[in-house]
């Protein structure tokens, strides 16, 4: 009986489970340079508009920076005249005085690339972006995952589709809290109290890589509740202390709404057997002097509306959060017999931990000791 | 004819000990002058003049010339001169009765003293019984008695008439009295054929005199009867289930229905085939056979939906009992909906569809169930990994009233609560389905059949939603022979098909969304055989069709979710058809048919109007126009032309071509490459038309020997207004799916190959598949093109398929079958840059199904052990172990890419991505 149940269960896991292995796919070596817009027109009141423009890359293309499109004109064009350029930054990011756009007109945008290319998008209408009324967070029963949810109206009735992205912040913490710092091989002792030099306590924030949508359609009043915006999953170092997310809103029109599902689907949706077909995505952005070649992106202009969240590690339950495999050992050594200030230990991963009586020194591995090791900054951010 | 079998054994026994030789009396004097004639020949034209009549094998005889000359000749001197310088002996009774028997004369009456021995208190029947010599099994001499046995049909007479008579009748099996459909019952010379119908009834019309019918079936043992055509007649014919011989084959005769037969680009699976192919967990399933036939593909091996000669898996019509399934899968479609206990046989036509089916453009799987054990209450099921059935089945009062019902469940539901991965934790499977079918005899004219279908499934994969979705099936069909000439079947009957998703997890949010589709269906069906050379089929089928396309309702009282409803559809689809099989010489055969088919769109409806010639979007509705209820929507109709022929060019080889035109008023909406579900069947308005397609085929048939079947066919195929979807299309809860869809112009041509060993130790087939299924979008409402207009492959498209199946029967108890599959991968959308927007890299894809998946291989095996054939046993049972997938291939069932922490990542998913063993035990009482 014991036996069966064995077989059993093993024959089912294969079978539901089924078998995930990467695939590389042999085909895909041509050079597609296809040209993609990113960015919002902000008809908020002294918006600026930042538009980013770059290239496609190969698949096999490892690097995770895009590849910036360089010196192209850029300008929104208002229906019926009037014109704003925006300056280059020699990034691919391309900026916008401070613009009061009218909130009865239509838009488009218009680049000239390098290579005298022209590329136009449609007129878009300017879409006002109600407040959100307020974010909340739930953790699921079986992974603890926390979710985090986005709640607005519009008495209106006119927004009716939704886009969310956001910007992320949450404090960590360096393993040890030092007692001493070292700056040009010298060390120097760090009063906790002090916001400037204190390295224990770090900050990091990262922008969205997901794309929220929603759309109250099916609704009798234009109300969204329990839209989620972002998931922190379980064991995140995120949540270890405290975080925060600023989540900004936009109202958009049904048809960028169909290309952020369409771009939504074709590229975060996991592989289950029931998923639709991929397909292309076509934005509203085209391509004047060579009407075959494919333009991504999807020009929306709009005003923006932001709220933020924090959540503190002592409201959850159940978060467990797994080391990063740093190992704080000890090294005893001597002090320096010129001045006990100089720390020049020949392992450079390695720094003063505290000085003991006798002249002898302690060290420890410098990612125990300061937690901008890690990326952070040690600067508590204005909101915290 | 009903025999006393002991009784039978008793007399045969008699025979051989007796010691009396029989003495002809009442001698009759016979006048004769003939030249060089053959035995047969010979004894008909004695039987005219006399009373004798004669028992022999006529192939047995047939090197025997007889030249002689007789003036009032006695019986006994006429046979001395005929057979003279022969082997053969003969023997003569007081019945005047004359056998003619090779070396051995026969006794004709018993040892005097016999009965005072033996008490027997039934007087035996003076049936004429031929005894051969050796030592064959009792159950071959009593087949061979029967074989021999001259059955009179209709009174005797002295002169046998000229013109033709009626042969009527049923085959049956011996074993449960259940009937046999799709038998072929013919005559050699001159060449006349029949196929039993749906209830194992047939007619033939054959010329008045002597004939050797001939009874062929699948999977049964074939056989023969020896007939004296009187005058019009019934017969019952009980055929043995064919087991291979351990001792070398004698028994045989040829095949030849694939060569004879008007019909093409049909495949028969009788349900001993499909028991024998290795399956997934040890569960028979109808539709993996299915898939192995030359012509039928799959998506994916989850996926029981089948593509045929490159039609979408809704362009299938699939028939139990005319009942329609909608969904034929189970549990995410690892299992067909089909319990193979109570189904008899399928059929698949592929190209030449009879005009009395209609409303799909590809294929109609027509799938029979049995009638239920005549002879005594009985019962089979089986226990397997994750699923059980049992059947019973029974006369209710003697031979009148028979019934089967079959039941089949899982335990997955349990099995996935005992998986210790917190993974399945919140997922749930199950389904269960029952079968019920009653035949009732009210006379020998009249006959009911009342058959009901219903399944349920239930799942929850790991998340909140709740999937649920069942097949509710009814048919009474009632059978009434005019004539021996005309017979109808009368039939009405329900489906049903429906799901529901669910889920409750966020109060404000929580939802169910429900869909349904019914139909009630009227049908008349009258086949009328005026003579041999005419067999023609006429009727009118009625489908009334009622759907609610989507209904999203809130389960909560918080719930904001604003109750929706897509308006309901109705429509009328009913066709009118008349077909005649026409033997026009023995070697030139013709079908011929043609069905008009109308279909209604009923309101209330509210159509919306677009602006002519701009792409359908929301933006371009113009104006909305109510209908009322019962009032027209929009009508479609037209012909559609089933033609088929044959001509032999040897009794072996046979060529055939078909040409068939077919329309289809109901569509699936699926934005998923395999079947789900949740497909949205939807029926043709006035923004969408009706598909309609043609198709000619070509076929080459020969049969190499008693045994061996082989055939090419070749085909060409054309769709018209099959529906493709636009980028991201949204199709739950849409009100004007039309501006969703695009009208696609679709063209497939292949070849089919394939080779069939039917009997013997070692049985099955190979096949191979050439096929090429291309769409391309011509419609100028579109809005977007696919792949700029150009032909594009179909998501079905897999050009090179190969199959294979074998069964090698070591003993009765012990038998192997080895499964082979391979086809090329089927096409898909790769990526083919990647771009970073909203803070990720994405990738941009190619043009539509550009790529394609590696190819499947995939091999199985499986061991079918019986219990021992012991007669008086409580139950007979047998073992199925085996391994499915034994290459242990990852065969990639879907390929996809998704973004990870802003990488995009490449995966291949197998669904049975390794070995799996299975072992099922089945058990009959």
């Amino acid at each position: 009986m014991k036996k069966n149940h064995v077989i059993i269960v093993t024959c089912l896991l294969l079978v539901i489970s089924g078998c995930r292995k990467p695939f590389e796919p042999p085909a895909i070596r041509a050079d597609y340079n296809y040209l993609v817009i990113d960015g919002v027109i902000n008809a908020g009141t002294n918006a600026v508009t930042t538009i980013n423009l770059s290239r496609t890359k190969n698949l096999n293309d490892s690097s995770i920076a895009p590849k910036p499109e360089l010196g192209a004109q850029v300008t929104i064009e208002r229906e019926g005249g009037g014109s704003f350029s925006l300056n280059t930054q020699n990034n691919g990011s391309y900026t916008s005085q401070a613009l009061n756009l009218s909130a009865t007109a239509k838009y488009r945008l218009n680049i000239k690339t390098s290579n005298g290319n022209v590329y136009q998008s449609d007129y878009v209408p300017v879409k006002q972006t109600p407040p959100i009324d307020s974010l909340s967070w739930k953790q699921d029963s079986v992974y603890h995952d926390v979710t985090i949810f986005a709640h607005t109206h519009d008495p209106q009735n006119s927004t009716r589709y939704y886009r969310w992205d956001f910007v992320e912040t949450w404090q960590y913490r360096a393993p040890i809290e030092a007692s001493y710092g070292v700056a040009n091989g010298l060390s120097y002792f760090i009063n906790p109290f002090d916001a400037l030099l204190q390295q224990y306590n770090c900050w990091t924030t990262t922008a969205s890589t997901t794309i929220a949508t929603a759309s109250s359609e099916a609704l009798s009043q234009d109300v969204i509740s329990y839209a989620p915006v972002n998931i922190v999953k379980q064991h995140a170092e995120k949540m270890m202390v405290r975080y925060s997310i600023n989540v900004r809103q936009y109202g958009i029109t049904k048809e960028a709404y169909q290309y952020w599902q369409i771009l939504q689907k074709s590229t975060q949706q996991t592989g289950t057997i029931f998923d639709p077909q991929p397909s292309q995505v076509i934005g509203n952005i085209h391509c004047i002097t060579n009407t075959d070649e494919p333009v991504i992106g999807y020009v929306s202009v709009c005003t923006t509306t932001e709220k933020r969240l924090f959540i503190d590690y002592s409201q959850l339950n159940n978060w467990f959060f797994k080391p990063s495999g740093v190992v704080c050992v000890t090294v005893n050594s001597f002090q320096n017999p010129v001045d006990f200030r100089i720390i020049n230990y020949p392992d450079t991963t390695f720094t003063i931990y505290y000085y003991t009586s006798g002249g002898g020194l302690v060290l420890t591995k410098k990612d125990c000791l300061d937690c901008r090791r890690r990326g952070g900054t040690n600067q508590k951010p204005s909101f915290w | 004819m009903r025999y006393n079998r002991l009784c039978l054994w008793m007399m045969l026994f008699c025979l051989l000990m007796g010691s009396v030789t029989a003495m002809a009396q009442n001698e009759k004097r016979i006048t004769l002058d003939v030249t060089d004639i053959t035995l047969l020949r010979f004894v008909e034209q004695i039987e005219q003049v006399s009373p004798y009549r004669f028992y022999f094998d006529a192939a047995e005889t047939d090197s025997l010339r007889i030249t002689l000359k007789l003036d009032k000749a006695s019986i006994d001197q006429a046979m001395q001169l005929a057979l003279q310088n022969s082997v053969f002996q003969y023997a003569v009774d007081e019945q005047n009765h004359v056998y003619i028997t090779k070396k051995y004369r026969i006794q004709t009456a018993l040892a005097p003293d016999f009965f005072d021995k033996k008490k027997i208190t039934k007087d035996p029947v003076a049936e004429p019984i031929l005894v051969l010599p050796g030592t064959d099994a009792d159950k071959d001499k009593l087949k061979a008695s029967l074989e021999k046995k001259l059955f009179e049909i209709g009174p005797r007479t002295n002169n046998i008439g000229r013109g033709n008579a009626i042969l009527t009748g049923y085959v049956k099996d011996i074993k449960n009295g259940e009937a046999l459909s799709g038998a072929t019952v013919f005559v050699d010379t001159p060449a006349i054929k029949t196929v039993t119908d749906q209830f194992g009834y047939f007619s033939i019309t054959l010329p008045k005199g002597r004939h050797t019918l001939r009874i062929n079936s699948l999977g049964m043992k074939d056989t023969r009867r020896q007939l004296i055509m009187y005058s019009d007649g019934k017969l019952t014919i009980e055929l043995e289930d064919y087991i291979a011989s351990l001792k070398a084959v004698t028994v045989s005769t040829d095949k030849r229905s694939n060569v004879r037969s008007t019909q093409m680009g049909v495949d028969r699976v009788n349900i001993r085939t499909i028991k024998q192919v290795p399956s997934v967990l040890g569960e028979s399933d109808i539709l993996r056979v299915v898939l192995t036939l030359p012509g039928v593909t799959s998506v994916g091996e989850a996926s029981t939906g089948f593509n045929v000669r490159g039609g979408a898996a809704d362009q299938n019509l699939i028939l139990l009992n005319d009942a329609t399934i909608y969904n034929p899968s189970h549990l995410f479609g690892f299992f067909s909906a089909f319990n193979t206990d109570v189904v008899k046989g399928v059929e698949l036509y592929k190209s030449a569809i009879p005009e009395k089916y209609g409303g799909r453009l590809s294929s109609v799987l027509d799938v029979s169930t049995r009638d239920g054990n005549s002879k005594k209450l009985s019962g089979t099921g089986g226990l397997g990994i994750l699923t059980s059935r049992l059947t019973l089945e029974g006369p209710i009062n003697k031979e009148k009233t028979t019934f089967i019902l079959g039941g089949r469940t899982t335990y997955s539901d349990w099995v996935l609560k005992q998986i210790p991965n917190s993974e399945y934790a919140n997922s749930s499977a199950s389904f269960y389905d029952i079968n019920l079918n009653i035949t009732h005899t009210i006379n020998p004219k009249n006959s009911l059949y009342l058959t009901g279908y219903f399944s349920h499934d239930k799942f929850k994969l790991n998340s909140d939603t709740l999937y649920k979705y069942g097949n509710q099936n009814a048919i009474l069909k009632w059978k009434h022979i005019f004539n021996n000439k005309f017979f109808g079947v009368l039939s009405a009957g329900i489906d049903r098909y429906d799901y529901a998703v669910s889920s409750d997890i966020y109060p404000l949010n929580a939802f169910k969304l429900s869909y349904d589709i019914n139909q009630t269906h009227f049908r008349t069906e009258f086949n009328y055989n005026p003579n041999n050379k005419h067999s023609v089929n006429f009727g009118l089928h009625s489908v009334y069709y009622k759907i609610h396309p989507g209904s999203f309702q809130p389960t909560s009282a918080q719930s904001l979710v604003l109750p929706d409803k897509v308006p309901e559809e109705q429509a009328l689809e009913s066709a009118l058809y008349i077909g005649d099989r026409y033997a026009i010489t023995p070697e030139f055969s013709l079908n011929a048919g043609i069905r008009y088919s109308l279909f209604s769109n009923l309101g209330p409806h509210d159509v919306y109007n677009y602006l002519p010639g701009s792409p359908r979007t929301t933006g371009s509705i113009i104006d909305t126009t109510h209908v009322g209820a019962g009032k027209n929507v929009k009508t479609y109709s037209g012909p559609e032309i089933r033609v088929a022929m044959r001509y032999s060019l040897s009794a072996n080889s046979s060529v055939k071509l078909s040409y068939n035109t077919l329309r289809q008023y109901i569509h699936t909406l699926s934005n998923t490459t395999a079947i789900s579900p949740t497909d949205i069947w939807k029926l043709s308005d006035a923004n969408i038309p009706p598909q309609r397609g043609y198709q000619v085929s070509l076929g080459y048939y020969h049969n190499f020997s008693q045994s061996i079947e082989t055939s090419i066919e070749v085909y060409y195929k054309h769709m018209d207004h099959y529906l493709d979807y636009k980028s991201g299309a949204a199709l739950v809860m849409n009100k004007h799916i039309e501006t969703d869809v695009i009208n696609t112009r679709g063209e497939a041509y292949g070849a089919e190959f394939m080779i069939k060993k039917t009997e013997g130790k070692l049985n099955g087939w190979l096949s191979y598949t050439y096929s090429n299924t291309r769409l391309k979008i011509d419609d100028p409402i579109a809005g977007e093109t696919i792949n700029k207009g150009n032909y594009y492959p179909a998501n079905f498209d897999k050009p090179h398929n190969v199959n294979f199946i074998g069964n090698y029967r070591f003993s009765h108890r012990f038998s192997l079958s080895l499964n082979a599959v391979y086809s090329t991968g089927r096409p898909i959308t790769l990526p083919i840059a990647i771009f970073t927007q909203a803070g990720s890299q994405r990738v941009y894809y190619s043009e539509r199904n550009q790529y394609r998946i590696p190819d499947y291989v995939r091999a199985d095996l499986s061991v079918n052990i019986e219990g021992n054939h012991k007669i008086k046993k409580l139950a007979h049972s047998s073992w199925s172990i085996g391994v499915y997938n034994m290459l242990a291939r990852q065969n990639p069932y879907s390929v996809y890419f998704a973004q990870e922490g802003g990488v995009i990542k490449g995966y291949q998913l197998s669904i049975f991505g390794t070995v799996i063993p299975f072992i099922t035990y089945n058990f009959k009482f």
